[in-house]
């Protein structure tokens, strides 16, 4: 075991380095994965996330903002157009509202009352142009002798009617913290391609080099130990790296975890390890140059993450793009990941066509290390 | 000067034939560009589509939502709902007691909830209906677009502007007589360091800049996405971004005695995560770091140089620009003086 132990020992002596990169990956993963959306067990209305500015700071304007304040999440914000603005186009705001001082002016002269920031392309403006409009109108409507009867409105905003949501059972168990484990687990494999394929790659620069080559040919360690122990090494530095992701989801789901399916995704992200981890073997095979290895790293996780669905889900990605997800073992691992099931036979296909991506990549890589060899 | 000249000719033949500069610089930014367009091109194009309501001929409010411009009624019976809903031809059911049938939550159901609510509630009133002015509107709205998924793009731009830390990774291994054959040579020569130095960083800015201005161009003439409007602006972020990144490849390059490849790691690392905050991989990191960590958004390089980016052309303002630059360059001024502390005075007794 005299590759493995060099291999090993090489891999410790870069471990800052591996470190850095683990570390830098899992901070990208949690910070991720915590805007997973948060899924209700049942039906829920859609609140807006709105600023007000009330100029005015009178009794209607007051219970103008009450009741948008009990309909919408309200979010800080300035009088500032360039602030605002800003807040509409990167979407942290809905709308933003802004009440004049002559509000109640208006609201009598049934003028134009209140100013509104919002992305008109969007139902978010609809709905936020109904809830004033609604609101201004049933205090219209209540107006005698110089007064609103603001109260009488309220009790009318309280009259609501029911909802019935269809095949709540299935489609609503647990989505908040399936969802979390959807992004968690997308993410990670984004990771794993990016440091599988550096981190090893690092190690294996060194058994790159020309010297040590040379010594290793005419030495009398067959070439298919060499390989077998290099490949141990590798599965080693990956499993170690796995584990780290793996217990880091346990830890933070904790007990949750016997509410979910998450073997589904323990397996899966196994799986999936395996398969890249034959493609970091073949990429080695193919070149041992360090600057091309990190390229392919780069090149490689980006590229599978982004057309995959791991940065966007896989149902908001083009038709083309997803033809062409279909060749890399990252657009199963997602699909899996997304896919509610109830037992592995559900997804029975895509672990298997990660499996055959594993052989594929490991067959191609023992062929040119042979090639390679010979040469 | 004639010196720093002939070094630049030098160093810009040897940064040319460098096949992985030429790879980081120009090659990986357009395919990255590329990926970034196939995946978010569709959810860039936004445009407000109709609320689709089932409901049966007979209900009672089904010439109210008729009038409605913003929603399509579909007249169906109880038993199709079902398939209408999981088809998804429809956002919901209205049956007959005005209660409502879903599949999911949503926006377009939420809506729906809040119009037959208010059918109700003004029944609830207990006014005269003809006294609701149905088409009385309170409010003046001004239109601005959102689009958080164009940011992707500025924050492509402003980490490959950056990407001349690897040239300055390349030049710092130049002149240092323990990284590179070449070192050995200058540093028994009497050949000044600091001449090798500055046509390095001239020669890394420059060839960066090419690479960038060919990713502009590919941005806009091949994907057709117009991202820099005010030019004048945009280009002073894109030069400041490329100094900054000259001179912390440079920084990093002469700052400790790791090999070029764990250099070149660390180099990844930092761009990397400084763009991953800044939004590149989607928009709600940045949102989340600007909403919970406001200074790390106002301090790091990459989202000063994206935020300015955008604000500037798609939003007209320059407010920030100012206050961008300066951090910039204090930042390039301040690595480059460590750089300098790094680099002086130093010999090597054996290698």
């Amino acid at each position: 075991m005299t590759v493995y132990r060099y291999f090993m020992k090489i891999a410790i002596r870069n471990r800052w380095t591996i470190a850095m990169y683990v570390i830098v990956f899992f901070v990208m993963t949690v910070l991720n994965s915590s805007n997973a959306m948060k899924r209700e067990e049942s039906f829920v209305e859609s609140r807006l996330n709105i600023g007000i500015i009330d100029n005015c700071n009178s009794e209607m304007s007051n219970s103008l903002k009450d009741y948008l304040k009990d309909e919408n999440n309200i979010v800080d914000t300035v009088e500032d157009e360039d602030y605002i603005k800003e807040q509409i186009f990167l979407e942290m705001a809905d709308a933003v509202i802004i009440i004049p001082d002559d509000f109640d002016e208006k609201v009598i002269n049934r003028e134009e009352s209140v100013l509104i920031y919002k992305d008109d392309r969007k139902p978010q403006a609809i709905q936020i142009d109904n809830q004033i409009n609604k609101f201004l109108g049933f205090a219209n409507i209540t107006y005698e002798n110089g007064t609103f009867d603001l109260d009488y409105v309220n009790e009318a905003l309280n009259e609501s009617i029911e909802v019935h949501v269809l095949s709540s059972e299935d489609k609503f168990k647990n989505l908040g913290l399936n969802a979390w484990l959807k992004f968690y687990f997308n993410f990670t494999g984004y990771v794993i391609i990016a440091l599988y394929v550096a981190v090893i790659g690092v190690v294996m620069s060194d058994f790159g080099d020309e010297n040590i080559d040379n010594r290793r040919r005419i030495s009398s360690k067959r070439f298919l130990e060499f390989n077998r122990e290099i490949y141990l090494g590798q599965l080693t530095l990956a499993a170690a790296v796995a584990s780290i992701f793996i217990i880091a989801s346990i830890l933070f789901i904790r007990e949750n975890i016997w509410s979910v399916y998450y073997v589904k995704y323990l397996v899966n992200l196994v799986v999936f390890s395996f398969s890249i981890l034959c493609l970091t073997f073949l990429i080695n095979n193919i070149t041992r140059n360090k600057y091309a290895i990190t390229a392919l790293s780069n090149v490689l996780s980006l590229g599978t993450s982004f057309i995959s669905g791991v940065m966007v889900p896989q149902e908001i990605l083009g038709e083309k793009v997803l033809v062409i997800a279909k060749f890399f073992p990252m657009y199963y691992f997602v699909k899996v990941n997304d896919s509610i099931v109830s037992s592995f036979s559900d997804v029975g296909f895509e672990l298997f066509m990660q499996l055959l991506f594993a052989v594929a990549f490991l067959l191609i890589g023992l062929i040119l290390s042979k090639k390679a060899q010979r040469a | 000067m004639s010196n720093i000249i002939r070094n630049c000719m030098y160093q810009g033949k040897n940064l040319f034939r460098e096949g992985s500069l030429l790879f980081w610089s120009v090659i990986y930014p357009i395919i990255l560009a590329v990926l970034f367009y196939a995946a978010f091109n569709g959810i860039m194009d936004s445009s407000l589509d109709d609320i689709n309501i089932g409901i049966e001929e007979s209900n009672e409010i089904f010439h109210v939502l008729e009038e409605m411009d913003f929603i399509n009624v579909h007249i169906i019976t109880e038993n199709e709902v079902y398939e209408k809903l999981d088809n998804e031809e429809i956002d919901a059911f209205i049956d007959s007691n005005l209660n409502l049938t879903v599949d999911e939550s949503g926006i377009n159901q939420t809506i729906i909830k809040e119009v037959v609510e208010e059918i109700k509630q003004i029944i609830k009133l207990n006014r005269p209906i003809d006294g609701f002015e149905f088409f009385v509107s309170y409010v003046q709205g001004k239109n601005q677009e959102a689009n958080s998924f164009v940011v992707i793009f500025y924050s492509l731009i402003a980490m490959v502007s950056t990407y001349g830390i690897y040239a300055g990774i390349e030049t710092a291994s130049l002149v240092q007589a323990n990284l590179s054959n070449l070192g050995i040579r200058i540093n028994v020569t009497p050949l000044k360091k600091q001449n090798f130095l500055i046509a390095g960083v001239i020669v890394s800015l420059l060839m960066n800049l090419f690479a960038n201005t060919v990713l502009l161009l590919f941005i806009n003439y091949i994907l057709k996405i117009h991202l820099c409007s005010d030019l004048k602006h945009s280009a002073v972020f894109i030069l400041l971004g490329n100094l900054f990144g000259v001179i912390l490849g440079v920084f990093i390059g002469v700052s400790n005695k790791k090999s070029m490849s764990v250099k070149t790691l660390i180099a990844i690392v930092v761009t990397l995560l400084l763009s991953f905050l800044s939004g590149m991989m989607g928009p709600w990191i940045k949102i989340m770091i600007d909403k919970y960590i406001p200074l790390l958004a106002r301090i790091n390089p990459i989202s000063i140089i994206s935020n300015n980016l955008y604000r500037i052309n798609l939003l007209g303002s320059t407010k920030s620009v100012g206050e961008g630059a300066v951090i910039l360059l204090f930042y390039c001024i301040v690595l480059l003086f460590l750089s300098y502390i790094f680099l002086r005075r130093k010999n090597n007794d054996s290698l």
